[in-house]
């Protein structure tokens, strides 16, 4: 029972043997089982002892040796991890600041780059459709522009697209004082330093007034148009002075232009002791920020897409005007022309939303007023008519009425003089009969007259006439007197005579000239009395045969107007002779 | 360019504002006007031949010490502390006012501007008063807003300090 306890615990032994003696045999006992044991263990203790290495040693090999056992595995990383996020956090809960000043100048690119990688998408579409868009206001801007003669660009200037910056404070964070300041070239200069005292005096204010979280304090305030952007650093502020409407983009700017003036002038700041120098190097960085800004985005836009659109659509009105000012034109030319057309009365013409209406008055036998329009280059589709008949009193209406209802024969031509119906030319003796019963019924026709109008048989007595002037009485040289076979041609004559004076009726009279002529023998009086002497001898003979005298008309040509023939003798016999030509007169003219 | 800025401190009405008035447009008047958080002047001066512009933060003077806003002291380089001669209690609030100053700003040379020398029959500034006064480290001088006197010399005293302890 003792034995098992002494021979695997050691150090229990002492305890449990007060006695003196009994401890040193007991010593010796357990020098003499354990000696190996023993001697291991002081081995081991003297090998740790010469592991406590000074802080020194450690000092010199320890940056080796974390980059030896960085590079075998990462257990150090792991181990170290938790130790460095509590120191970390535990740094930051003492002094925030001085954190934040460390990592002032890297956080800002970070979260910017961050927010706008995210943004970026949905600025882009926002910014397209911008582009794309003829939006009322560019449109009302381009009507001023238009009506005052100012160029587009200074209209845009003029109105709220532009925004400037007009000054830019670079102002010591805690005193408030200036430590640069660059103004726009045309500006006056102001007293920069009591204004950035001012608005360090102002941000002082305002944050001991609200009482803001964290480091929120005074961003922005605005007078009338003009904006105070304030972007605050830990050791510096940015104040830039803006007129207008200032894009997200220029806080943005501001912010870089701030994290660039502490990066590069971390030194004069930490030894900034009132004198501002140094910063003066500051001023192109700050200059840069100064500018005068037309919105590029939406101008630059216009000038492409919107400016080929709006070219379109201004030809576009401007055919669309020219081409419904032509129609208009047009229009008004026809229904001037259609009212100035005989037998047309125009009453009304209304435009309806798509055609024209059209009311008057039509006479029968004027002209399609659809055929009018149509002439004068109508889109007839589009005019409704509405014509009611009437009888005008328009002279070419009355003839073309008179026409219409006398149906004169191709020869004849009718006219209007006054009220009155003139007919020239030749015509059946049927149709003038008609005629002058018609023509004073016709509308608008007063009296008929004949002018220069010569009668002519009908068709069916033609042969009849044609058969008379055929016939042809010889006569013996230097003689007048009747033969017997001429004799017999005048019994035909007279015969033919009777029969066309039955044909052409009680209102007209048959008349024959009945011409003598001679051969050229002998002298030109003799002849011509010869001529009239067979003349007259023939006259005698179809007085007898029971012609009236008024029917006969004797004349002696002599060798005028000679009868052609093949050969001399031929003609000399036949110019010895009596002929005759039928003569149609009024009836009124037959005497009994 | 060296900059300053200087924080002119006192309880109201000890004449802040006309000591500054005097000192950068050489006017006094006598009209009393109270000053609404922080007026800023600036007047440039020279110490040793090199320019020097002052700042002058011309704080708002309360009734009592404890609601002087202390955020407008920041950054200063030098501090006028105004105690009107003519009222005790003013000469008094000072001490209080200079360790609430002190807290915010530091150790920077500072001014004391006992003002209203002018007005001599109510001058209530007793010898025992001024070694008391004495036991601050600040340089004590007798002004007066309305005459000038000592006003040049307050502030010239205090740039050329800054300048000489930056």
């Amino acid at each position: 029972m003792n034995d098992t306890p002494d021979s695997t615990d050691g150090e229990a032994a002492p305890v449990t043997t007060p006695d003196p003696a009994t401890a040193e045999d007991f010593a010796a006992l357990r020098a003499l089982l354990l000696s190996p044991e023993q001697h291991e263990i002081a081995e081991l203790r003297r090998r740790l002892d010469a592991l406590g290495v000074t802080a020194e040693e450690l000092a010199a090999s320890l940056p080796e040796a974390i980059a030896l056992r960085a590079g075998q595995d990462d257990r150090l990383a792991r181990a170290l991890g938790p130790t460095l996020e509590t120191a970390f956090s535990e740094s930051v809960r003492r002094n925030p600041q001085q954190i934040a000043d460390a990592i002032y100048p890297a956080l800002g690119p970070a979260i910017r780059k961050a927010i706008t990688e995210a943004i970026a998408g949905l600025v882009t579409t926002i910014n397209r459709s911008l582009e794309s868009s003829l939006s009322i206001r560019g449109l009302k801007w381009r009507i001023e522009a238009w009506r005052s003669g100012v160029p587009y660009g200074q209209i845009v200037m003029k109105h709220a697209l532009v925004y400037r910056v007009e000054q830019v404070y670079l102002i010591e964070a805690e005193s408030g004082l200036l430590l640069s300041h660059v103004t726009a070239p045309d500006l006056a200069a102001p007293d920069a330093d009591v204004i950035s005292g001012m608005l360090t005096a102002i941000r002082d204010f305002v944050g001991d007034s609200f009482e803001p979280r964290a480091d929120g304090g005074l961003r922005t305030f605005s007078v009338g148009d003009v904006t105070v952007l304030v972007e605050a650093g830990p050791r510096a502020l940015l104040a830039a002075v803006v007129r207008g409407q200032h894009p997200p983009a220029l806080l943005e700017k501001l912010q870089v232009t701030l994290e660039l003036i502490h990066l590069r002038f971390a030194g004069p700041f930490a030894r900034f002791d009132g004198d501002s120098a140094p910063f003066d190097a500051a001023r192109p960085v700050l200059a840069e920020c100064l500018e005068t800004v037309v919105d590029t985005t939406r101008t630059r836009a216009r000038t492409l897409v919107p400016r080929v659109a709006w070219l379109f659509v201004f030809v576009a009105v401007v055919v669309g005007l020219y081409a419904a000012i032509s129609a208009q034109r047009r229009w008004h030319g026809a229904l001037r022309a259609l009212a100035g057309e005989p037998g047309i009365v125009v009453l009304s013409a209304d435009r309806g939303l798509r055609r024209w209406r059209i009311a008057g008055l039509q006479d029968p036998v004027a002209r399609q007023p659809m055929a009018v329009l149509a002439g004068l280059g109508i889109d007839t589709a589009s005019v409704r008519g509405d014509w009611s008949p009437y009888l005008a009193a328009d002279p070419p209406i009355v003839a073309r009425r008179a026409a219409r209802i006398l149906d004169p024969p191709t020869t004849a031509r009718l006219s209007l003089a006054g009220d009155t119906l003139v007919v020239t030319g030749s015509a059946p003796t049927d149709w003038i009969d008609r005629a002058r019963a018609d023509a004073p019924r016709v509308a608008g026709v007063a009296a008929f007259r004949e002018v220069d109008l010569t009668p002519h048989l009908l068709a069916a007595l033609r042969p009849m006439a044609e058969s008379i002037g055929a016939q042809r009485l010889f006569f013996s040289p230097g003689s007048a007197t009747v033969s017997a076979s001429a004799l017999r041609t005048l019994r035909d004559v007279a015969t033919e005579w009777r029969s066309l004076s039955v044909g052409v009726g009680p209102r007209w009279s048959v008349t024959l000239d009945v011409i003598g002529r001679t051969d050229t023998t002998g002298s030109l009086e003799v002849n011509r009395m010869l001529s009239d002497e067979r003349a007259q001898a023939a006259v005698e003979v179809l007085v007898s045969l029971g012609v009236p005298g008024w029917a006969l008309a004797p004349r002696g040509l002599g060798t005028r107007d000679p009868v052609p023939a093949a050969t001399v003798d031929e003609q000399a016999r036949q110019n010895r002779s009596v002929s005759f030509a039928v003569r149609l007169g009024p009836g009124g003219v037959r005497t009994p | 360019m060296i900059q300053k800025k200087v924080c002119m401190v006192g309880v109201y009405a000890t004449g802040k504002t006309s000591l500054v008035r005097q000192f950068v447009h050489a006017k006094f008047s006598d009209k009393y006007l109270s000053t609404v958080g922080v007026k800023i002047d600036r007047k440039p001066v020279q110490v040793g031949g090199q320019d020097v512009n002052l700042l002058l933060w011309d704080l708002e003077g309360r009734d009592g010490v404890q609601d002087i806003q202390t955020s407008y002291l920041r950054g200063a380089a030098g501090v006028i502390y105004v105690a009107d001669g003519t009222r005790r209690e003013t000469v008094t609030q000072v001490f209080e006012l200079r360790e609430l100053v002190q807290g915010a700003v530091g150790a920077v040379p500072e001014v004391l501007a006992l003002n209203k020398v002018d007005l001599a029959d109510q001058w209530i500034v007793t010898s025992a008063d001024r070694a008391n006064l004495a036991q601050v480290p600040w340089h004590t001088f007798d002004t007066s807003a309305k005459t000038g006197d000592g006003v040049e010399a307050a502030f010239q005293w205090l740039a050329t300090a800054m300048v000489k302890s930056p």
